[in-house]
């Protein structure tokens, strides 16, 4: 069955953007957003990082950044993963303004506190259609190796719920056997649109 | 619609769902439905029940498989889960219903349901799925209903434990969710949640969550540092404004408690009361409990509380809050608004409610207040918090003035309901009346003119109207009261402030119905982030109370009507009321009362959703289920999601979906569930129309039904029976199918795709179906059926002919119809009413004659399964019709028209009569067309024409042809039976002296029988008597006599019937010529015959119809052989007299039978003996024999006497040279007289020189007669 997925990491700028990428290759149906305040790149220091408003596009944080400082950027990896992400989408999306997006079947987070954030702010949305949404955490840490790896068992999970007819009868299985294939523990949740 | 809703939402329950079939889907889309069409959340609690209760026992034990097969069970957990979620779900999303709701969960024991809901959880994986929302839900409960709190934790705690049990499952998850919910409590300031604190943490801590935990304390405890730096600021202020000295000390958590310790304070006296109104009330008594603590949250809080000791109630701490916000000025403003919309209304209301002792004695300036009353009507509907807001503290005070005027109201009208310790302060009341004053005028002075003052005051009081209305059920008896209202003309005479709040409580319960009934689902004061479109009438609803002026009598009048109504509307809500109930002993007054209806509305009992979500969700849930079952094989699913598209596609806008659910019928139509499916749907869309004939469900149903049915037929084959199923099953035949019937049958609507014929037969089908099975379309089906049997195509028509006349003449109450038209139709054809109606019909058959003949022709021997060789002749024949055009064309047309009625006759033969009957009166065309009818239907009628003999022996005027024409028919290739053959001579011999009705049966007639009648067969018209002739002759009626015979006379082909058995002829064909030659005009008395065809050769003899009927013998020369005119000369020649005709015949022999020479020489002797010549007919005839037989002749020539001979050689004088030759070569010369020798000249002559003179004159004139001789053969 075909499903609508949505990545979902704090910035929209690593974790599901690499997820989203990766999908969008093979054809899913996917969007990605952050759940944070603003839009964080690490800086020059822990303490000075790049802050930008969710919707800048990629782009605009490219340049900046390599305004800034070029080689640091490339040598952290964030100038290569500002270009993926202009290749994918325009901007980075927050979560909790996408209503107009339409509906998920399924929303993957990549953090336990992205994910709470996710379910509550569904839960705090206007029930309307009482579509059941299933919201998967996967915990990837925030740096570009994980998040490839993370993009690939997401997308692997992706390709397991695009199988089965109904989720809701078979995402224990699912998720079990991926936590199992994977020695990863995952987390989830409904709510409803 | 919520009804119709309601009773369906019952009625899947029955046995056939108790199966163990999905529920899951089955309650997924229940579950969308209760939303998308605001169904009454009572229906689906009855639903739910009656799932829950004894039925699932009782059910349970009837199978006993069942029971052992888990499935069943947990289908049944797994709906009555959702059904919890769901309300659950309510609890989350629709904040001010949420006690309502929960009344009626808690009706269905809603939460010992939950309670073991987690033993079941563990059974099935979709339960984890509930898990979620059930902790979410209930835990959300808890938070925004703190008094739910203690039920819910422990349901939380209990499922802790229990979900261990779930092995397999992602219990992780479901912790998780739990954790969430635990630390979510934590967050909670609520004094019932701080509380169990403690509890909390141990469990998050057991959750490994204890850091969470941790960190969400830190949080609140820095909330809490904050609030009280906020409280001791306040009281600052407070210190300086208020007498009463408050203190702010101890965490929020003892103060909030404190009122609940001092509700045992409470004057004893209100207590009891309000036990006793308790008991009146105890339709709801599960609820008591609950009551009970929410008394203890709400009493705690109430007015009358003396605030003895020094502690603070979290109320004040809360005013003291607010105070020090104002005193910030506009900078506290915005937080201020912000406090205030977050607080609790429950906790709003008790603030108020306390702060209203701290009111200042002395009124503050009167333009405040007119400010103040100018602001009211606008934002009359607003959110009281917004009120607030926007007007800062004073405006509460305000407020709360205006309630406390209601409370005292309401005590001066001594109404029962009053606390009386509330009216114990009519002083306070009247020191503020004041004050009251410009707020009660302004208003009315804006809004309406002076003379209506009690309806002026509504919109102040719009919402203790409501109030009083939902408490009302209480006091509803007393209100109705007439005596009741007299005391108020008395109090308003003695204190002139307190008439008009006494008229404003009448008013405002007359008001109430008014008002209830204009808005039932919505409350009047929604917050405002609800739904606007709810919010909206509202408004509209108080405007319409601005403008409302009734004098108080007549308000008195109506208050009786109001009390009923109230008494209803309570009914409909009785958790509002029992929420007002509890309101209502804590004298709480007015601002209590208009927060708490505020927040506890008359009830929305109903989700609202907009109407485009409402579609768009129908859609996407039918889509769904079409989807996600189109390749499911599973029976049991099927039938569920069977039902539930039905249901949902009938309350679906249709042209969304049809398309999509024709597809999906059709392709699963083989399985016979496509058919169901649309079953279903058009029962519901039927009962749609039932239920609510205004409704626009006809429409829908018509428009999918004539959908279904036209894709059905073009999308299967003919040979399928759905289409006829379809309309055999379905509720109700709209007109337009019937239309859509009625073009199959017809054949108009479908292309030439070869497959006309079947749709034809399809469609007729269709109709004998819908006619048996239906009988209320009856009528109409057997008229598409009747006019299909007069269609102008031959095998529409033939194939209706058939199924009226086989099957449905059969039926007796069809048959009566059936005839009527049948006969309508026939008279029609005979009068030649049908040019006019049918012409039209058969606009197109006009236009191509030619073919159209063809056809009809072709396609009646088709119809008849004759053989080829007569359709052959039916081809000839239509062509002959197509040549005649001006005749054919009314001829087809009379044919159809009248083929229904000859088809009923083979089955009633007496309708017959009406046939003869108007036989006459008939044009030729027409004529015809009875003909080619009555033929066919004497055949088909075979032996069971003995009805017919009555008709036989008494023919109408006029009907002689047809008679025949019946006769020939029945006749036909068998010996006809004897009493048709009495019937027919006693005909004959009584009234009808016509030999034509003689011919058919004549072959059962004797020899004896026939010679006496047969110079009449002979006097007949050739044809007929050929005819006859054949019949006596017992020929095969194939032979070429009888065909074109018939031809002729019938213009139309006649089935031959071959080997037919014979008993022997009558007449040999001997038998048959003697006869003719016996026939003498004199002693029969025949008449001479004008015959245009033959001149008779035979000089001076009478030209008879003997010598015609003669012809005819001799043109059959299969029969009438050498040998027969052998025998039939030979028995001839003996006769006395020899019959007028022989010689004439015998020349014909010999013309036709050249090698028959010797056998007439013979004869020719014979006829010498017997002296030929003085029998002067006949002896022309010889001498013509003779010179056509020559030169065999000449022995018999040359034994005439010398006289003869001579006379002989004059007429004939060519003979003369050949005959003298002959006597010199022969040795006859001897034998011969000399006489004759000299007559020849090879004697010498004696005295008779002159003769050649004479035979050369003869000579001279014999062209001419052997010319006539040629004419003759």
């Amino acid at each position: 069955m075909k499903l609508r997925y949505a990545m979902v990491c704090s910035s929209n700028q690593n974790r599901s953007m690499e997820a989203h990428a990766l999908l969008k290759r093979e054809g899913l149906d996917v969007a990605s957003y952050g759940t944070g305040q603003h839009v964080k790149l690490p800086g020059p220091s822990l303490r000075e990082p790049n802050v930008y408003e969710f919707g800048t596009p990629y782009k605009h944080m490219l340049d900046d950044l390599r305004r800034k400082d070029p080689e640091l950027y490339r040598r952290n990896g964030i100038l290569p993963m500002l270009k993926r992400n202009v290749s994918v989408k325009t901007a980075p999306q927050r979560w909790q303004e996408n209503a107009a997006d339409g509906t998920f079947d399924v929303v993957l987070t990549f953090e336990e506190k992205v994910f709470d954030m996710v379910i509550e702010d569904l839960h705090n949305r206007n029930h309307v259609l009482l579509k059941p949404v299933l919201v998967i955490n996967l915990e990837v840490k925030d740096n570009h190796e994980e998040a490839a790896i993370g993009g690939r068992l997401a997308l692997q999970l992706c390709q397991e719920f695009e199988t089965i007819e109904n989720w809701e009868d078979c995402v224990d299985d699912v998720i079990i056997n991926f936590e199992r294939q994977n020695n990863r523990k995952l987390l989830y949740s409904i709510s409803y649109y | 619609m919520v009804r119709l809703l309601g009773s369906w939402f019952i009625a899947p329950i029955d046995a056939s769902l108790l199966k163990p079939i999905p529920f899951l889907a089955y309650v997924r889309f229940m579950w969308i439905l209760l939303r998308l069409e605001q169904v009454r959340i009572g229906h689906w609690l009855t639903a739910m029940k009656s799932m829950t209760g004894a039925n699932i026992g009782a059910s349970i034990r009837s199978d006993s498989e069942v029971l052992q097969e888990s499935a069943f069970m947990i289908s049944v957990w797994r709906m009555i889960s959702f059904a919890n979620v769901f309300i659950l779900s309510k609890f989350d999303t629709e904040r001010q219903t949420v006690d309502d709701n929960f009344k009626l969960a808690k009706e269905i024991r809603c939460l010992s349901i939950l309670c073991c809901f987690p033993i079941f959880i563990a059974k099935r994986r979709i339960f984890i799925l509930c898990c979620f929302h059930f902790i979410q839900s209930i835990a959300a409960i808890a938070r925004k209903r703190p008094i739910y709190y203690k039920s819910v934790l422990s349901a939380l705690l209990d499922f802790a434990p229990s979900f261990e049990v779930a092995k397999a499952r992602h219990t992780v998850s479901i912790q998780y969710s739990l954790r969430t919910a635990f630390l979510g409590f934590l967050r909670c300031t609520h004094p019932v949640i701080a509380e169990s604190r403690e509890r909390l943490i141990r469990e998050l801590r057991a959750m490994n969550a204890g850091d969470a935990a941790d960190q969400v304390i830190r949080q609140m405890d820095k909330i809490m540092k904050n609030n009280e730096r906020a409280s001791r600021d306040l009281q600052l202020i407070k210190d300086d404004q208020l007498s009463n000295q408050l203190h702010v000390s101890g965490d929020v958590t003892k103060k909030r408690l404190a009122p609940v310790d001092n509700e045992d304070l409470n004057n004893s006296s209100d207590t009891t009361s309000k036990r006793l109104r308790y008991g009146l009330h105890n339709n709801i008594p599960a609820t008591v409990d609950f009551n009970d603590a929410r008394q203890d949250h709400v009493n705690g809080i109430s007015p009358k509380l003396p605030v003895s000791d020094g502690d603070l109630t979290p109320e004040e701490q809360i005013i003291a809050m607010i105070g020090a916000l104002i005193a910030e000025g506009e900078r506290g403003l915005e937080s201020l608004e912000i406090l205030i919309s977050n607080i609790h209304p429950d906790l709003l209301a008790d603030i108020v409610i306390t702060n209203m002792k701290h009111l200042p004695n002395n009124p503050p300036p009167l333009t405040r207040y007119s400010n103040l009353s100018l602001n009211r009507p606008s934002d009359s509907s607003s959110d009281p918090s917004q009120v607030v807001a926007s007007n800062g503290f004073p405006t509460i005070q305000a407020l709360e003035v205006s309630a406390q005027v209601h409370a005292s109201s309401s005590n001066t009208t001594s109404l029962p309901f009053l606390d009386m310790s509330t009216s114990s302060n009519p002083s306070t009341d009247s020191k503020r009346d004041p004050r009251r004053d410009p707020r009660r005028l302004d208003p009315r002075r804006m809004v309406v003119p002076v003379d209506a003052p009690p309806s002026s005051v509504v919109e102040d009081t719009a919402n203790p109207v409501q109030y009083l209305a939902a408490q009302s059920d209480n006091d509803a008896s007393s209100l109705s009261n007439p005596p009741v209202l007299p005391p108020l003309p008395s109090i308003s005479e003695s204190t002139s402030d307190l008439v008009m709040p006494s008229a404003d409580t009448d008013l405002n319960l007359s008001e109430s119905p008014l008002i209830s009934e204009g808005n039932q689902s919505i409350p009047k004061f929604e917050v405002q982030d609800v739904e606007d479109n709810e919010f909206t009438p509202g408004r509209e609803t108080s405007n319409g109370l601005h403008h409302l002026s009734s004098p108080i009598s007549k308000v008195e009048d109506s208050v009786v009507q109001a009390s009923i109504d109230v008494a209803v509307l309570d009914e409909a809500y009785s958790p509002s009321s029992s929420e007002a109930d509890q309101l209502s002993p804590d004298r709480s007054t007015f601002e209590a009362s208009e927060i708490a209806s505020t927040e506890f509305p008359v009830l929305p009992l109903y989700i609202g959703l907009a109407e485009e979500h409402q579609r768009n969700t129908r859609r996407l849930a039918l889509e769904r289920i079409i989807n996600s079952y189109q390749n499911s094989h599973r029976t049991d699913l099927k039938q569920t999601q069977i039902a539930l598209v039905a249901r949902l596609f009938a309350q679906t806008d249709v042209n969304d979906v049809i398309g999509m659910v024709q597809q999906r019928i059709v392709s699963d139509y083989e399985q016979q569930k496509g058919h169901e499916l649309v079953m279903y749907i058009l029962y519901h869309l039927h009962s749609l129309v039932i239920s609510d004939p205004a409704s626009s469900a006809a429409v829908v149903y018509e428009k999918f039904l004539l959908g279904v049915a036209k894709s059905l037929l073009g999308d299967l084959p003919a040979s399928d029976k759905s289409f006829s199923r379809l309309l055999g099953e379905v509720p109700c035949i709209p007109d337009s199918v019937l239309g859509l019937l009625g073009d199959i049958c017809t054949r108009s609507q479908s292309g030439s795709d070869g497959r006309d014929g079947d749709r034809v037969t399809q469609g007729l089908g269709a109709v004998w179906s819908l006619i048996l099975g239906r009988p209320g379309c009856r009528k109409a089906c057997l008229d598409i059926a009747l006019k299909c049997t007069i269609h102008p195509k031959d095998d529409v028509r033939a194939k209706a002919i058939r199924l009226v006349s086989n099957k449905l003449y059969a039926i007796s109450y069809l048959s009566e119809n059936i005839e009527q038209f049948a006969t309508d139709m026939f008279l029609s054809a005979i009068d030649q009413r049908f040019s006019d109606s049918v012409v039209s019909q058969s606009a197109d058959s006009e236009k191509r004659v030619g073919g159209q003949v063809e056809s009809a022709e072709t396609s009646i021997s088709g119809s008849q399964a004759s053989d080829p060789e007569i359709s052959q002749n039916d081809n000839t024949k239509g062509i002959q019709n197509a040549s005649l055009d001006d005749t054919s064309i009314p001829s087809l047309q009379a044919y159809s028209l009248m083929s229904l009625f000859f088809a009923l006759c083979t089955k009633k033969p007496t309708l017959l009569q009406l046939v003869f009957d108007s036989y006459g009166l008939a044009q030729k065309a027409v004529k015809q067309a009875v003909h080619r009818h009555i033929s066919v239907l004497m055949r088909a009628m075979g032996s069971s024409f003995s009805q017919l003999l009555g008709i036989i022996s008494n023919p109408p005027h006029g009907s002689e042809d047809l008679l025949t024409q019946v006769l020939h028919a029945l006749c036909e290739g068998i010996t006809p039976p004897p009493d048709l053959v009495a019937t027919v001579k006693g005909l004959y011999e009584t009234r009808l002296k016509d030999a034509t009705i003689l011919i058919p049966i004549i072959s059962a007639f004797s020899k004896d029988e026939v010679l006496p009648i047969f110079p009449r067969l002979v006097q007949l018209p050739l044809n007929k008597f050929q005819m006859a002739l054949a019949h006596i002759l017992q020929l095969g009626l194939n032979s070429d006599l009888v065909v074109k015979y018939l031809e002729d006379y019938m213009e139309m082909g006649i089935q031959s019937s071959k080997g037919s058995a014979h008993t022997g002829p009558a007449l040999t064909p001997a038998e048959v010529l003697v006869a003719i030659h016996d026939i003498s005009p004199e002693k029969d008395g025949l008449p001479l015959k004008k015959s245009s065809m033959h001149m008779a050769c035979i000089p001076g003899a009478l030209v008879t119809v003997i010598t015609d009927a003669c012809s005819a013998c001799f043109e059959q020369r299969t029969v009438f052989t050498q040998q027969v005119l052998t025998k039939a000369l030979n028995q001839m020649v003996d006769r006395t007299p020899l019959p007028l005709l022989y010689m004439r015949t015998v020349i014909q022999a010999i013309d036709a039978f050249p090698t028959l020479v010797d056998f007439v020489m013979e004869i020719l002797s014979k006829l010498v003996n017997r002296q030929i010549w003085r029998m002067p007919k006949l002896w022309v005839g010889f001498l013509k024999c003779i010179s056509q037989t020559q030169p065999h002749s000449f022995r018999v020539l040359l034994q005439l006497p010398p006289p003869q001979l001579e006379s002989a050689l004059n007429k004939y004088p060519n003979l003369r040279g050949p005959l003298t030759a002959f006597v010199n070569q022969s040795s006859v010369q001897t034998s011969l007289p000399r006489s004759t020798l000299v007559l020849l000249g090879l004697a010498p002559p004696e005295e008779h020189m002159q003769h050649p003179h004479v035979t050369s004159s003869l000579h001279a004139s014999d062209p001419s007669s052997s010319v006539r001789g040629a004419t003759f053969t």
